[in-house]
C-alpha cells in the first residue's frame, strides 16, 4: 500500500545502463532521472490500451517491438480508423539525435511527446483526467506511480513514458559489432559501408551515396545541434512541398523539411519516409539515386551530389551503379539488430510477448 | 589625550587606504567573464540567409547562403605576465539563430594585461583525428565527415543564381593542413568592465576573395580535393578580424 504510510518510498535509480562510446554525449532531464520503477511503469503504460478512450489502442499498437517499434503500415491508423498524415517513426537511440521529436519536429522533448498521440481524435483520443482517474483506480499502478513520482498525473504519465522510451538502445547489431572491432564486414557491405559514408568527389574519384550527409556515422539518425538533423531529400517539387518543420519555427526556408530518421533496424521499419511513400530499400534507393525532385529548399548537398559530376547541368542524379545500391543495402541490413527486436525488457509486461 | 586624538584621523585614513587597496587588489584578482561578439557580413553587408544578393566575386550571377559554419577553436589569451587558455575550445559559430551575432563567452579569465588574442579556425590535428566530443565537436555532427577524415572546418552551402538557372554551391573545407591560427593585438587594454567584450568580423566572402578569387561558377564544389581546399583555407585564414565595437549595431540599423 503505498504512500499510505504517508512518506514517499524512493525510487531506484537505474543501474547497468549504459550506451556505447560513439553514440557521444547525452543527456536526461533533471527533473525526471531514470529509475527502476519509472522505467518499468513508462513499459506497462505503452503496452497498456487503456491509454487510449476505447481501450483498444496502446502506444506499441503502432509501435511494435518486432518491427523496432513501426508498425508496417504505410501511415498508423488508431481509434478512429482514418490513416494518420505520417509513417510510424521507429523508437531507437532517442537520446541522440534531434531532440525535436515527430516528423515535423513539434515536440522538444519526450515528456512534451508522450502525451499527444494519448490524446489525438485519431491515435487514441483519450482524455487525460480520465486516464489518471482509471490509473489511480489500479492498486498496482497506484503503487508504482507512488514510488516513481509520488503522485498520478498526466506530468507522470508523461515522463513515465519518456524513460521507458530513453532506454530503448540499439547498439548490438553487426555493424556495432564491426565498431567494436568484434566482427569484419563481408566485401559488399564494406562496399555499402563506404559509399554510406561518402559524398561523392569525382575530382579525387571517390564514389560515394552521400548518406551520411544527413544520416551520421554511428547513430545513422539526424544531427542534434539545432536543426541540422531536419532536411529536404527531394520528395516532392516546389508545388507540392508540405509545411513540415516550417510549420513548427515558421521559417520559409523549412518547408518540406522533415526529420531525419535513424537508420538503426531500417530493414525492419518500412514503409519509409515521412508519408510511408516507398515500400522497399530498392525503391528508396531509387529515389535518392534518379528520383530527386528540385525545389527550393531541397538539400544542396543532394542537389549537388553526383557520381559523374553533372549535377551543375541542371540534372539530380547519383548515378550509382545496380551493384552500389544492392552493396548499400547490404549495408544497411548490417544495421538490425536482433536483440533490440527480442529483448525482454522492451516487450509487453502483460502479455511477454 | 591629545596625542591619541591627534592619532585617531591617521589611524582611521591608514585604515581607509589599506580597505581601499586591499579592495583593488581582491578586485584584481577576481577573474572576469570576456564575451566575444562574432558578426556576420558578406563583403560590406550583413548576412542575410536565403537570398540571392551577393555577386559572384570571380564571375557572373549572385550568391545565397543556405548554411554557414565554422569551426574555431583553442582560444587564448596572451600577455608578458601569463596567458589564459580556454579549456575544451572548440566553438561551432553559426549565425542561424535568433540573434545576428554569436557569442562566446570565456569564463574565469584572470584579470592581467593582455597584448593578444588567438585562436585556429577549424579543428587541430590531435583533436580532428579525435571521437572525444569535446566542446562542440561532434563525431555524430553534421561537421562530422567520417572518423577516417576528420571534421568539416568551414562549412558553406547555398546556391549560385544565374538567370533563370539556379546551381548548388557546396563548399567543405577540412583536413589537418589547413588548420589556420589567427592571432589579434588587444592594443595593451587592460580587462575591466569596459573591455569586457571584444568584436569580431566574420566576412564569408573572404573565402573566395584573397589569395585566390574563386568563379563560383567554375568551381561550384570543394569537398576532397586538396589543392582545392588549400585554396579556400589560404583564403579562410583572413575570415575573421577584430571589429572596432563603436561599429558594431550600425549594420543591424542599416537593415
Amino acid at each position: 500500500m503505498g504512500g499510505c504510510d504517508g512518506r514517499r518510498r524512493s525510487a531506484t535509480p537505474l543501474s547497468g545502463f549504459s550506451a556505447p562510446f560513439v553514440f557521444g554525449r547525452f543527456q536526461v532531464p533533471a527533473d525526471n532521472p531514470l529509475t527502476e520503477e519509472a522505467v518499468e511503469l513508462g513499459r506497462r503504460l505503452f503496452y497498456d490500451p487503456r491509454l487510449s478512450a476505447t481501450g483498444t489502442v496502446s502506444c506499441s499498437t503502432c509501435h511494435i517491438q518486432r518491427l523496432a517499434f513501426t508498425d508496417g503500415r504505410t501511415t498508423s491508423v488508431g481509434v478512429s480508423g482514418r490513416p494518420l498524415a505520417f509513417n510510424s517513426m521507429s523508437l531507437a537511440n532517442l537520446m541522440w539525435g534531434p531532440q525535436h521529436f515527430f516528423w515535423n519536429g513539434r515536440a522538444a522533448t519526450l515528456e512534451e511527446q508522450a502525451l499527444i498521440p494519448i490524446q489525438h481524435a485519431d491515435e487514441m483520443a483519450q482524455d487525460l483526467g480520465r486516464l489518471v482517474a482509471e490509473l489511480a483506480a489500479d492498486a498496482s499502478y497506484r503503487e508504482l506511480f507512488e514510488t516513481a513520482y509520488g503522485e498520478t498525473s498526466p506530468a507522470a504519465i508523461a515522463r513515465a513514458l519518456a524513460s521507458f522510451q530513453r532506454t530503448l538502445i540499439s547498439s548490438n547489431s553487426r555493424y556495432d559489432q564491426f565498431l567494436r572491432g568484434e566482427i569484419t564486414l563481408d566485401a559488399k557491405e564494406e562496399l555499402g559501408r563506404k559509399l554510406f559514408m561518402a559524398h561523392p568527389d569525382v575530382k579525387v574519384s571517390l564514389r560515394g551515396a552521400n548518406c551520411i550527409d544527413c544520416h551520421s556515422q554511428f547513430l545513422t539518425g539526424g544531427f542534434s545541434a539545432r536543426y541540422d538533423g531536419f532536411s529536404n531529400n527531394g520528395l516532392d517539387d516546389e508545388e507540392h512541398l508540405q509545411p513540415g518543420l516550417s510549420a513548427v519555427t515558421g521559417n520559409p526556408a523549412h518547408r518540406g523539411l522533415f526529420k531525419v530518421p535513424s537508420l538503426r533496424n531500417i530493414a525492419l521499419t518500412g514503409p519509409y519516409m515521412h508519408d510511408g511513400r516507398f515500400t522497399t530499400l530498392e525503391e528508396v534507393l531509387d529515389h535518392y539515386d534518379r528520383g530527386v525532385r528540385n525545389s527550393s529548399t531541397l538539400s544542396a548537398l543532394i542537389a549537388e551530389a553526383d557520381n559523374r559530376g553533372e549535377a551543375a547541368e541542371g540534372r539530380i542524379s547519383l548515378h550509382l551503379t545496380s551493384g552500389e545500391k544492392a552493396a548499400i543495402i547490404a549495408f544497411l541490413h548490417t544495421l538490425t539488430d536482433q536483440d533490440f527486436v527480442t529483448a525482454e525488457r522492451f516487450s509487453d509486461p502483460f502479455t511477454g510477448k | 589625550m591629545r596625542k591619541a586624538t591627534f592619532l585617531k584621523p591617521v589611524l582611521l585614513a591608514v585604515v581607509a587606504a589599506l580597505g581601499v587597496t586591499g579592495w583593488l587588489l581582491y578586485r584584481a584578482a577576481q577573474p572576469v567573464e570576456l564575451a566575444l561578439y562574432f558578426h556576420p557580413f558578406v563583403g560590406p553587408e550583413p548576412l542575410v540567409f536565403n537570398e540571392s544578393r551577393y555577386p559572384n566575386p570571380g564571375g557572373e550571377g549572385r550568391f545565397k547562403v543556405r548554411d554557414f559554419q565554422f569551426f574555431l577553436s583553442n582560444i587564448r589569451l596572451v600577455g608578458a605576465t601569463g596567458a589564459y587558455v580556454e579549456p575544451d575550445s572548440y566553438h561551432l559559430v553559426r549565425f542561424d539563430g535568433a540573434e545576428p551575432a554569436f557569442v562566446i563567452v570565456l569564463h574565469d579569465v584572470p584579470r592581467r594585461d593582455y597584448e593578444g588574442i588567438e585562436f585556429g579556425i577549424g579543428v587541430d590535428a590531435a583533436a580532428n583525428r579525435s571521437l572525444t566530443p569535446r566542446g562542440d565537436l561532434d563525431p555524430n555532427g553534421r561537421m562530422a565527415w567520417t572518423w577516417e577524415v576528420g571534421y568539416k572546418f568551414v562549412l558553406f552551402e547555398g546556391a549560385l543564381v544565374r538567370g533563370n538557372a539556379s546551381d548548388p554551391l557546396v563548399y567543405h573545407v577540412g583536413f589537418d593542413e589547413n588548420y589556420r591560427l589567427v592571432s589579434t593585438e588587444l592594443h595593451g587594454e587592460p580587462l575591466d568592465s569596459r573591455t569586457s567584450r571584444l568584436d569580431f568580423r566574420v566576412d564569408i566572402l573572404r573565402l573566395f576573395q584573397g589569395s585566390a578569387t574563386v568563379d563560383m561558377a567554375a568551381l561550384p564544389d570543394v569537398k576532397f580535393d586538396r589543392a582545392d581546399a588549400a585554396r579556400l583555407a589560404r583564403n579562410f585564414a583572413a575570415m575573421v578580424t577584430p571589429m572596432r565595437s563603436d561599429a558594431v549595431g550600425q549594420p543591424e540599423r542599416a537593415r
